[in-house]
């Protein structure tokens, strides 16, 4: 059964477009992660043009992210304060990501600019998890519990416009915090990611913020940056599908579900293993159509229509 | 009475076997249209129109084709045609469409519909508009878009169909002058169509006259130009079909154009284009009206006219979706 989507103007495969929500769904909901880095990939590999699946992309990561924002909210694992501070940093980034968007795809660059973007931070970050997990793995087996250093002074600590975030136990400079959410709003804006896999190891590593709290924050902030890079696609670029965003949403809310089931009978290091391995398959087959050379080298695009 | 007669076979048409029905509404019609120009029945808002065909400078053989009709003192051969399907309309379920283009030969000279007296060219083409190729270049290891070449006025659609191959149907001159097959479709460089750094609409604003070492050489225009219709092709936007334009009798013709799914929605021309012995007799264009409709309509203009209120709905949906699975899943499990 095919449905004419609205923006994306293009004729597609209703149950395709929910079998590959509640795959990704799956996944995200196994390895607790957004699940946005999957999709955007997966929705321009099946022909939907880059900049629809990006737009549409950050409203699907709105339903996927508030429930579990929501839960969090209940067990009282948020930091509002830092959250908001990381949100304003968030908005900032996304309203430059939207712009610089609009101007790639006049020039013709977008499609380039999203794959490299995309190579560059899942090759680092996927690395980082994998020889991370093999550490663990390999420190689990030996019997060795590996502690983390933390309360060391850093050049963070040296920063001005200092601030109190009772909740996390912190008082550090609100410098780090912005530049951080405005790092990962820009991203989200061009990746069509909710960064939650920058957030975190981020907050944990460089903000030194408790673990009980880093993935309530990010997902607090997650939900109000991806509300309003959607807004701002939907105003500045006109490329958010609604139609599209809806039925990713359903297959993803299902997926999910029975990906957190799954998940609970995997241990820590292995899921982040498996994840981290994913992570690569998906920069490497990117980085392949960056490198391999193309069979046709024109493309086209239409003005004004 | 003959409104309503028209309008009746009109709707026959497309439901029965419209060929028979045809020649009767298009003989009719253009017996009404003689005998009372200008009063035309108001059946259905955009009608067909007969275009007065100009001879081409370079067809030189027409005086003595003239010379040949007044020796063989017939009544000289007119086409006129309708479409199967004059709205086309863009629902949540459209999937691409087919258009029979159907007309019928006045004063036809042929005894069957194997006589071959005469060729029938189709054209339907879609609205013109603005297209930039872009080509990739091996930088540093990465494909990268690199240079680019501005068409204006490019079809967003163009089907043409014909009784035989084009060449064997008309001269060159002729072809080019109607703009007939994909050699000629119009494709106007656009004046700054040039450069490594693809030009942003500032830059053609700030440069109103181009500087003529930015052109692009005229071999790499061609590319450029062929690289236009190849993907075209590719995605069934520009198609061509010989003999695919079938006489049905003496004087009837019919051809099967496929609008397919990701054709640009706006408003198409249909020409219809009549030869005898390479020479253009008649020509009748129609115009096929293609939008939105329903919820696919209400969908796509709140998006564009209300972007801001279009934004907020989503992300509201959104949140309403997200919830209402969480609460739904955590009520199923405890």
């Amino acid at each position: 059964m095919n449905i004419y989507l609205p923006i994306a103007e293009m004729s597609v495969n209703i149950f395709l477009l929910v079998g590959m929500g509640a795959a990704v769904g799956f996944l995200s909901g196994l390895f607790g992660v957004g699940g946005g880095f999957l999709m955007t990939p997966l929705l321009i590999f099946s022909g939907i043009p880059t900049a629809v699946a990006v737009g549409t992309e950050a409203a699907q990561i709105v339903a996927s992210s508030v429930s579990g924002a929501l839960a969090q909210w209940k067990r009282r694992n948020i930091d509002i304060k830092l959250g908001v501070v990381l949100l304003v940093g968030g908005v900032a980034g996304s309203v430059v990501g939207v712009e610089l968007v609009k101007v790639l795809r006049r020039t013709g660059q977008f499609d380039v600019f999203v794959s490299l973007i995309y190579v560059a931070l899942l090759g680092s970050v996927g690395t980082l998890m994998m020889i991370e997990s093999l550490n663990t793995i390999r420190n689990v087996k030996a019997g060795r519990i590996s502690g983390r250093r933390s309360g060391q002074h850093s050049w963070i600590h040296g920063l001005p416009f200092k601030m109190r975030f009772t909740r996390s136990r912190l008082y550090i400079s609100a410098i780090p915090p912005l530049l951080l959410g405005a790092f990962v709003g820009l991203l989200a804006a061009i990746m069509g990611v909710g960064g939650g896999f920058i957030m975190v190891p981020a907050m944990i590593y460089l903000l030194k913020v408790p673990t009980n709290v880093v993935v309530g924050t990010s997902l607090f902030q997650i939900v109000f940056v991806t509300a309003a890079t959607t807004i701002l696609h939907a105003t500045t670029n006109f490329t958010v599908d609604v139609v599209l965003a809806l039925l990713l949403m359903i297959g993803g809310v299902i997926g999910a579900q029975l990906g957190a089931v799954a998940g609970e009978k995997l241990r820590g290091e292995q899921l982040r293993f498996l994840l981290a391995a994913m992570v690569l398959g998906v920069c490497i087959r990117i980085a392949w159509t960056l490198i391999s050379t193309p069979k046709e080298l024109f493309s086209l695009a239409a003005i004004g229509h | 009475m003959r409104p309503f007669i028209n309008m009746l076979i009109l709707k026959r048409c497309l439901t029965l076997g419209f060929m028979a029905c045809a020649v009767a509404s298009l003989s009719a019609t253009t017996s009404d249209a003689q005998q009372r120009p200008g009063k035309r029945t108001p059946v259905e808002a955009p009608r067909g129109r007969a275009v007065p065909v100009a001879p081409l400078s370079s067809s030189a053989s027409s005086s003595t084709a003239k010379a040949e009709d007044a020796k063989s003192s017939a009544l000289p051969e007119s086409v006129e045609a309708d479409v199967s399907t004059r709205n086309v309309a863009v629902t949540s379920s459209f999937t691409g469409t087919e258009i029979v283009v159907f007309g019928s030969i006045h004063n036809s000279r042929q005894t069957s519909a194997e006589s071959g007296v005469y060729d029938v060219v189709v054209v339907v083409e879609g609205i013109p508009g603005k297209v930039t190729a872009r080509k990739k270049d091996r930088v540093g290891g990465i494909w990268l878009n690199t240079r680019s070449a501005t068409f204006e006025e490019v079809p967003s659609y163009y089907a043409i169909a014909s009784t035989r191959p084009l060449d064997e149907i008309a001269s060159e001159a002729t072809l080019i002058g109607y703009e007939l097959g994909f050699d000629h479709v119009r494709m106007t460089p656009a004046a700054l169509s040039n450069v490594t750094k693809p030009a942003t609409a500032k830059d053609a604003k700030d440069k109103a006259a181009p500087q003529p070492e930015q052109r692009l050489p005229a071999a790499e225009l061609r590319d450029f130009r062929n690289s236009v219709i190849r993907l075209k092709k590719k995605d069934g936007l520009y198609v061509q079909e010989d003999y695919s334009v079938a006489f049905i009798g003496k004087s009837l013709f019919r051809a099967a154009v496929a609008l397919p799914a990701n054709v640009p929605v706006g408003p198409f021309e249909t020409r219809v284009y009549l030869f005898r012995q390479e020479r253009l007799l008649s020509q009748y264009n129609v115009r096929i009206k293609m939008e939105r409709e329903g919820l696919e309509r209400l969908t796509h203009s709140f998006a564009h006219e209300k972007p801001l209120a279009y934004g907020l709905l989503t992300v509201l949906l959104a949140m309403l979706a997200g919830l209402a699975a969480s609460t739904i899943f955590s009520k199923s499990s405890h």
